[in-house]
């Protein structure tokens, strides 16, 4: 500290930026070590002419309480972070992170069921690998679809208050959602001998969209139930009458499931508006 | 006003959680930050955003400050780094970076040049560009990608710009001695 401090008319040069880069710069260095013309500067601040100087007029009561917001609050999980990270802005990574999916149980009970299937196809028994074509499609609309129905998810109720295009969220979910299972259900069927290992990937995504499509009408969990139920219903029947997965793997059927895929995204879209239902399902 | 906790014992207590310190810190300290915040970029969101984010790294690591130097010049370290870190997120907003190009009355700069004598007005001399560079690398301690990012043109520029200048304050200072 010195005796030293800035006068007046510097100081309202500095603040007013009418002053040139060295006596900027000099104020500039004074400032960091001299606290009494800091205290000037701030008072300066608060009383600016905003014709003057408008980028200086800042409402630092609102960066306050923004700040105290950002500090109480709750540390984000780790996937939030991630989505933030991906470039979701904060609010949009609390609402699409808080679903029910994301939580560790949920996941790790998906994982496990997963696993049981693909050891099971893995030790090459014949009903090994129909257990994994009957199971791994239908996880990824099971888990779109409890990751926004609001019946699995209290949390939800308040978010959907505000006003929120609605298709939006869903579909960013659903990404989401699909980038965490995905790789999941992807690397078990590594496991699995033969195409058999990725013959569920186009039946998994024509299951999610026909979810979304449905879901339009009725909630998303019931959507996925009752497709999941005909899902196991066909597999059991053609394992029943053939013995062999071909008819799933083959072609033919591959394409149907992508036209599936394409059919009900296109009604989904259509259909958005009625996604407002998203709350109400009791 | 003057009166009160030092800075470093408001730290401390922030480092314990204590709400009550963490906003005296920031009604002692974001006024000034913001004004020299706002010499380096027009955009008042941008500079309002920038002190949040530096009040909120300073909640999460109070122990950052490692009691060399003043508290203020850390806190001006941290601000200027979350404006250049904000500023490229934000990625289409150019740091408008000037000072009011007010030219000097003749009593101003004659001022001017017996305070500073001939590095005031070397400095003056040169080119806005360059004034912007010796700025944020020399005077605010900025890495030649942060300044480039501060000041959106590519780090080759920087150091060429930088390089430039500094030939030029040298020449100018040693034709002014001599």
């Amino acid at each position: 500290m010195t005796g030293w401090h800035l006068d007046d008319d510097a100081l309202r040069r500095y603040v007013e930026r009418t002053d040139s880069l060295a006596e900027g710069t000099s104020a500039e260095q004074h400032l960091l070590s001299c606290e009494p013309c800091r205290a000037r500067v701030n008072a300066a601040a608060s009383v600016i002419d905003p014709s003057v100087i408008d980028p200086s007029v800042i409402d630092f009561a609102a960066v306050w309480d923004r700040t105290r917001d950002a500090v109480e609050a709750p540390r984000p999980s780790v996937f939030e972070r991630l989505l933030r990270g991906a470039g979701l802005p904060a609010h949009e990574a609390r609402l699409v992170a808080v679903a029910s999916a994301f939580r560790a149980v949920w996941l790790t009970g998906v994982v496990a069921v997963l696993g049981f299937a693909a050891l099971a196809a893995a030790v090459g028994h014949a009903r090994g690998v129909w257990l994994f074509l009957a199971v791994a499609p239908i996880v990824p609309c099971l888990v779109v679809a409890s990751s926004y129905d609001p019946w699995m998810d209290p949390a939800l109720e308040p978010e959907l208050v505000t006003p929120y295009p609605a298709l939006r969220l869903v579909l960013l979910r659903t990404i989401a959602v699909l980038a965490l299972a995905l790789p999941a259900v992807l690397l078990f069927g590594l496991v699995v001998p033969g195409e058999t290992a990725f013959a569920w990937l186009l039946p998994a995504v024509g299951f999610v969209a026909v979810v979304l499509a449905a879901s339009t009408w009725v909630s998303p969990l019931r959507a996925a139930i009752t497709v999941s139920s005909a899902w196991f219903a066909l597999v059991w029947l053609l394992a029943a009458r053939s013995g062999s997965p071909d008819a799933i793997i083959q072609g033919r059927a591959q394409a149907g499931f992508l036209v599936l895929a394409a059919g009900s995204f296109g009604v989904f879209i259509l259909r958005r508006r009625q996604l407002r239902q998203l709350r109400p399902w009791r | 006003m003057d009166s009160g906790p030092s800075d470093s014992t408001l730290l401390l207590a922030v480092a314990e959680r204590d709400l009550g310190a963490f906003r005296t810190l920031y009604e002692r300290h974001s006024g000034w930050l913001a004004i020299r915040l706002a010499r380096r970029c027009n955009d008042r969101d941008l500079v309002a955003d920038a002190i949040g984010d530096t009040f909120v790294a300073v909640w999460q690591k109070p122990q950052g400050f490692r009691g060399d130097g003043d508290i203020a010049a850390w806190l001006w370290g941290i601000a200027i780094r979350r404006l250049v870190s904000r500023l490229r997120t934000r990625g289409g907003v150019a740091a408008v970076f000037e000072h009011a190009e007010v030219a000097p009355a003749a009593e101003d700069q004659v001022l001017l040049s017996v305070e500073y004598g001939d590095i005031g007005q070397a400095l003056a001399r040169l080119s806005p560009e360059m004034r912007a560079v010796i700025q944020a690398v020399v005077l605010d301690g900025l890495s030649a990608k942060e300044a480039a990012q501060l000041l959106h043109v590519p780090v080759s520029s920087v150091k060429t710009r930088l390089y430039r200048a500094k030939a030029h304050l040298r020449a100018a200072l040693a034709e002014g001695s001599s």
